[in-house]
């Protein structure tokens, strides 16, 4: 079973930026929320490192936070939980398949956020693939 | 001077100690405690671990956390390297330095290519030099 990160926390209602703060974190980290309840992401290097600081910082808010390491019990939950995180990128990804097909794709900015997107995509969506070779086969057609 | 940081060093860490080294105290010396540790040995300053002085605050990261420590914020190069820092380590919502992610990846696998956390310091301090020369002479 792989292993995963979680994050529990909470941060005081007011000042509103601050609970901005960490749900933008988290949200540019790609992670879930399940159950509202615990924010999960897939252990990497990467995402540990992340949400030890984000703890840090949320301490900084005066709020509370822990991080743990776990292993779900189950297969076929974790199978959902990872179906989850490659859904979150496929949209994504299909729109900007659907941008490089019309007439003059800004490639610039597709690309800029295709690698946003792979940022966020854990489990190496074959679609994210599709989406790089695409770009580099529409390289110099830009206006 | 001492400081202590975890091991397995990164983006940051590589550039802190460089920092130091470059800008605070040539003789300065690292030691290295196992990652998740909160054991800080006596006498030694620590960096880049959570919750101590010299490491993320408000959304920065610990390199603009010893600029201000040690009141190098003057240096628009510095300032500018804390920012390229700040977008390869953590997650900043608007990025504007191209040098982010790469000197993230070279600093990576500087620790993976090199035998111990110290050859990886001393290694990636070619790095920030020639970072800090290609940054100086574009300001020029």
């Amino acid at each position: 079973m792989r292993t995963w990160m979680l994050l529990v926390y909470n941060v005081p209602n007011k000042p509103t930026s601050s609970r901005l703060f960490v749900w933008r974190k988290l949200k540019k980290l790609g992670a879930l929320l399940l159950h509202d309840a615990v924010w999960a992401l897939p252990a990497t290097p990467h995402t540990r490192e992340q949400l030890r600081w984000l703890a840090s910082e949320i301490a900084e808010l005066n709020g509370e936070a822990t991080v743990w390491e776990a292993k779900q019990a189950l297969a076929t939950d974790e199978e959902k939980l990872i179906a989850r995180f490659a859904a979150a990128v496929v949209d994504s990804y299909r729109k900007l398949l659907a941008e490089l097909k019309r007439k003059h794709p800004d490639l610039a900015a597709i690309s800029r956020r295709y690698q946003q997107v792979r940022a966020q995509d854990y489990f190496n969506s074959q679609l994210g693939q599709r989406v790089r070779e695409a770009l580099l086969a529409a390289k110099g057609v830009s206006p | 001077m001492k400081f202590v940081t975890w091991e397995n060093v990164g983006v940051d860490r590589i550039g802190c100690a460089w920092l130091i080294r470059r800008f605070v105290n040539k003789k300065a010396e690292f030691v290295f405690i196992p990652e998740g540790s909160t054991t800080i040995p006596p006498g030694a300053e620590p960096f880049d671990i959570p919750g101590v002085k010299l490491s993320h605050h408000h959304g920065h990261c610990s390199f603009h956390a010893l600029l201000r420590e040690y009141k190098l914020m003057d240096d628009l190069v510095l300032k500018r390297i804390a920012r390229i820092i700040d977008e390869a380590d953590t997650v900043q919502e608007a990025s504007l330095e191209e040098a982010a992610p790469g000197l993230d990846m070279i600093c990576s696998g500087i620790r993976l290519a090199s035998p111990n956390d110290d050859a990886a310091l001393e290694r990636g301090a070619m790095v920030y030099d020639a970072l800090y020369a290609a940054l100086k002479q574009e300001a020029a």
